[in-house]
């Protein structure tokens, strides 16, 4: 969907200049250089995690660039057998991606739902499939887990929305920090079964808290309710964090490919491939594996064709997920200083 | 809104139903999960493909493999209402499942799944479709899914059958337009993977091509696959493609000598 519309003239322009030896952008940029990206993490209060990325974002004036909010919300659900309900043993994710009709005014409001549809649905196919399901999202087994809300927010498109809304959605899973909980179950207390002085007991109104029939302990065998425990920390992260693909944009203008194209670029060049990439932690032997693939837009390719583009998307894919991956433990450190110095000055 | 009209003389029904739950009835998985039932990893279900069983569409088609069963009607080209002049013609599909068609009933009018199939669909076929020739115009394309076995099944077949319908219908097309879906269960490739099996695999792909140009129009894939394993999928397809190409030359060739206009 390009934001811009443009002249054959200037399409021809704008993709003669990029087969030129050397290739000519328009901002001057290499055909594999991105733009300047700044992310941050953390930046909604009231969520799980979250995360704002924009991507050529002006650095004089603070304008322009594409610019995405991504938040993440935890949400009880019980589990049951009938069909109806959609919770799930061991958790599930839920992803929803909108537009601000700001970021795309000359749309309709249908056209603007379809679109909103279309990213909606491969964000989900990928995220939410169950090679990458976190395992700790379960509360009680067979009754209670949680349901991880992803809502990410287009606020403006400059081009490259893929790589910007998978870029968040992974900042965002990041930083989701699921909270602890305890299972809590009843046992009848054992003085109330038998004798006189138990029926006193429960007709005066005395302390119990010895005889509580509440447990928490860590294994129960029925548990029927959580609680959570008064910690400060937020929780745990999720599990298997590292392995949140990232997703790299091939726009094709055979024989060469250029990424993270600006909307100009996109009008002109009307073939994509998304490569969405998904690295395991570097102390496992597992090689790299792709968690999705698609083609956008008109035009052919042949397979001799694709087979090259995926292992060169796999070497643009890494170079972003270790910008990223640096970028995210970073975030973590200024965070957990800023944390720390709140806390020294509270104490003073 | 239930009380309003709940009447006490009457026997009513529940409030909530479900639909039954089947035991499995002896799974291949049980045996050997990696052994395929009734074919061979590399053979696909076969099809039953018949252009021109809707009379009034300018062109349509009937495609069945084993529990899938799609009809396809194209309308067009004809003149685009309401829309600014472009230059190239437009290609619509729409994507509708009876209600009856899956497991569980699915509701009409309800068309989130609908659309992204739409989607898979369009950009199979569009790259084959010559809309420059055809100014101003647009060409409707009505898929209704009669019964479904998988989603990649689906779009394979909707695919085929469009490609095939809009044969029939006389538009101008590059090459017809063929797919295959692949899965990988157990690290071994699976061609043409029925839902079950589609549920047990690690992930898919769907390979959408041109045989008689040799290109590759579109390529979806979902899951958890390592890139060596796409690259060999995606070549099994286009070779199994080719023979699917047979198939739909010969149902066109086979209707239009019955059929000469």
């Amino acid at each position: 969907m390009s934001t811009v519309l443009l002249s054959k003239a200037e399409k021809s322009y704008i993709t003669a200049g990029l087969k030129q030896n050397p290739p000519q952008r328009a901002d001057g940029r290499h055909l594999t250089d991105f733009r300047l990206i700044s992310l941050e993490t953390g930046i909604a209060d009231l969520a799980n995690g979250s995360s704002r990325i924009s991507i050529g974002r002006n650095v004089n004036d603070n304008g322009g660039g594409t610019e995405i909010f991504a938040a993440t919300k935890l949400e009880v659900e019980s589990i049951s057998v009938a069909e109806t309900s959609e919770g799930r043993e061991g958790g599930r994710l839920a992803i929803n991606v909108s537009c601000s009709p700001a970021a795309y005014p000359h749309l309709t409001q249908i056209t603007l739902e379809d679109y909103q549809h279309d990213l909606t649905a491969i964000l989900h196919a990928t995220l939410s499939h169950s090679s990458l399901h976190p395992n700790n999202l379960s509360i009680i087994p067979g009754k209670k887990s949680w349901l991880l809300h992803l809502d990410l927010l287009i606020l403006s498109d400059a081009g490259n929305i893929h790589d910007a809304l998978f870029l968040a959605a992974r900042a965002a899973l990041w930083d989701t920090k699921v909270p602890k909980t305890r299972s809590v179950e009843y046992k009848a207390p054992k003085s109330n079964i038998t004798g006189s002085g138990a029926n006193e007991a429960s007709d005066m109104d005395v302390d119990t808290a010895a005889t509580s029939g509440f447990s928490t302990r860590t294994h129960l065998t029925h548990a029927t309710d959580f609680e959570l425990p008064d910690y400060w920390d937020e929780g745990e992260v999720l599990n298997g964090r590292d392995r949140w693909p990232v997703c790299v944009t091939l726009n094709l203008v055979p024989p060469i490919h250029f990424l993270d194209a600006t909307p100009q670029e996109e009008a002109a060049v009307p073939r994509r491939l998304l490569l969405m990439f998904s690295f395991p932690p570097s102390s496992s032997s597992h090689e790299p594996t792709l968690q999705a693939m698609r083609t956008l837009g008109t035009g052919e390719l042949s397979l001799a064709q694709i087979k090259d583009l995926i292992q060169i998307g796999q070497k643009h894919a890494l170079d972003l997920y270790t910008a990223l991956n640096v970028k995210l433990k970073d975030e973590d450190v200024r965070r957990t200083l800023k944390a720390q110095e709140r806390f020294a000055s509270a104490r003073r | 809104m239930a009380l309003s009209n709940f009447d006490r003389r009457r026997v009513n029904g529940p409030e909530d139903s479900f639909a039954p739950v089947y035991a499995p009835q002896n799974d291949q998985n049980e045996r050997d999960p990696f052994q395929r039932r009734k074919r061979g990893p590399l053979d696909v279900r076969p099809i039953f493909l018949q252009p021109g069983l809707i009379t009034q569409a300018n062109g349509s088609a009937y495609i069945e493999t084993e529990h899938t069963k799609i009809a396809c009607a194209v309308y067009g080209p004809r003149q685009s209402k309401n829309v600014s002049y472009s230059e190239s013609g437009h290609l619509n599909v729409e994507v509708k499942f009876a209600p009856f068609s899956c497991r569980r009933r699915r509701a009409p009018l309800r068309d989130a799944e609908d659309r992204t199939i739409a989607i898979a669909v369009h950009q199979a076929i569009v790259s084959s479709v010559r809309l420059e020739l055809l100014p101003k115009s647009t060409i409707d394309v009505f898929v209704t899914v009669i019964e479904a076995d998988g989603i990649e099944g689906v779009i394979a077949s909707a695919s085929i059958a469009v490609s095939t319908a809009l044969a029939d219908a006389g538009i101008e097309i590059f090459g017809l337009v063929v797919s295959c879906s692949a899965s990988l269960i157990g690290g071994g490739i699976w061609l043409d993977p029925s839902e079950d099996e589609v549920s047990c695999s690690e992930g898919t792909i769907i390979v959408s091509c041109i045989p008689a140009l040799g290109t590759v129009t579109s390529v979806w894939q979902g899951g958890q696959i390592p890139p060596k394993s796409v690259v060999d999928a995606m070549e099994k397809c286009q070779s199994r493609c080719t023979d699917i190409h047979k198939i739909v030359a010969q149902a066109l060739r086979g209707y239009s000598s019955h059929n000469p206009t």
